[in-house]
């Protein structure tokens, strides 16, 4: 197929923009044969929409029905899953969670542990803290965070969509 | 008078226990789904097979219809899978669009029934004629396009493509049925129009 008239499918389908219309309009006016071409192309299209669609035998729907009728009835997923049930089961494990915790807690008896034994580091944060390492953690942040935004965009453009 | 019922109020209705009123949702797109499954059988018979087969699955699939697309969008998925899997099963030829073979054997047989096209009046007829030799997935796209008010994005779900792919399939279907059209009329292409 030519570019031309491809570009003129896409005028009579309406996909192309405003400056892409008036140019092949432009040329629809000036140009006889692509203006004949325009004319065929447009008795095509008028040709393809008025196709008939084909009728399928008179019994269709009731052999259709007839087949349905044996199945089981379609429920609404929303409506297969009782919320109420993962109400109950989510609260029955935060019971069962925050029961163990209020056992555990009665049966202990506090006292601070003499930290200084275990935590003996001797940590030179100037040696951590170097330029370098404040570049690469704030590189590391900004690309986390480019990561971020573009899922946020994508998935706003898809909710879009 | 009352209103005609939408097809996602019909479905809220058979999914609260209505089922008979999936009978009226099979009668709005009967012809269309028919059609769709026409253009990959090539036989009627097997065409009604498809095409029941295709509202039993989504009859079955129902409750999982999620309302983001056309109820038809979704139908029509359903029907080009289904018409895949029963041509797979039958072995039959669907070669994909760009099958430059395909086309030239389906040109060949257009010499069976020349001798006899032109004593047809009916430029619908010629049209049909046309889309019949086109290859499946041509003749679906076309029909799709023009007879389902399918937008490309649409169509490009139903038959799990991108867009862009189907804009340019669109355009070469066209074409093809235009030099279809054209072999068949020869000369009697513009009149007919």
């Amino acid at each position: 197929m030519n570019i031309i008239e491809q570009q003129l499918w896409d005028y009579i389908d309406g996909n192309l923009n405003e400056t892409q219309r008036k140019n092949i309009e432009e040329k629809i006016e000036t140009d006889v044969s692509v203006k004949l071409q325009y004319e065929e192309l447009l008795s095509l299209n008028i040709a393809f929409s008025e196709m008939e669609l084909d009728e399928p035998s008179m019994s269709f729907t009731r052999n259709v029905m007839e087949n349905v009728a044996l199945q089981p009835a379609p429920v609404s997923l929303k409506t297969k899953v009782d919320s109420r049930i993962i109400f109950s089961i989510s609260a029955f494990f935060v019971l069962s969670i925050l029961a163990i915790l209020g056992y555990i807690l009665y049966n202990t008896t506090f006292s601070m542990p003499d930290f200084s034994k275990y935590f003996a580091i001797n940590i030179n944060v100037d040696k951590i803290l170097t330029p370098t390492s404040i570049y690469i953690f704030f590189g590391i942040d900004l690309v986390l965070g480019l990561i971020f935004m573009d899922y946020i965009f994508r998935k706003r453009l898809v909710n879009k969509a | 008078m009352k209103q005609e019922l939408t097809d996602l109020e019909l479905i809220q209705n058979v999914l609260t226990g209505e089922t008979g009123q999936y009978a009226l949702l099979v009668k709005r797109h009967q012809r269309f789904v028919f059609t769709l499954a026409l253009r990959f059988a090539k036989n009627r018979e097997d065409a009604e097979e498809i095409a029941q087969d295709c509202f039993i699955k989504a009859y079955k699939a129902l409750g999982t219809f999620k309302h983001t697309a056309k109820f038809s969008t979704w139908l029509y998925t359903i029907t080009y899978t289904t018409a895949m899997t029963f041509l797979r099963k039958k072995r039959l030829d669907t070669s994909s669009i760009s099958d430059e073979a395909t086309f030239l054997q389906l040109e060949n047989h257009t010499s069976a029934f020349n001798a006899n096209v032109y004593e047809r009046q009916n430029s619908h007829a010629f049209l049909h004629e046309a889309i019949t030799q086109l290859t499946p997935d041509d003749a679906a796209i076309i029909t799709m396009f023009y007879k389902a008010e399918q937008s490309l994005e649409e169509i490009g779900t139903a038959l799990n493509m991108e867009p862009n792919t189907i804009k340019v399939k669109l355009h070469r279907a066209r074409q093809r049925l235009k030099e279809k059209l054209q072999y068949l009329l020869k000369d009697e292409v513009k009149e007919l129009l």
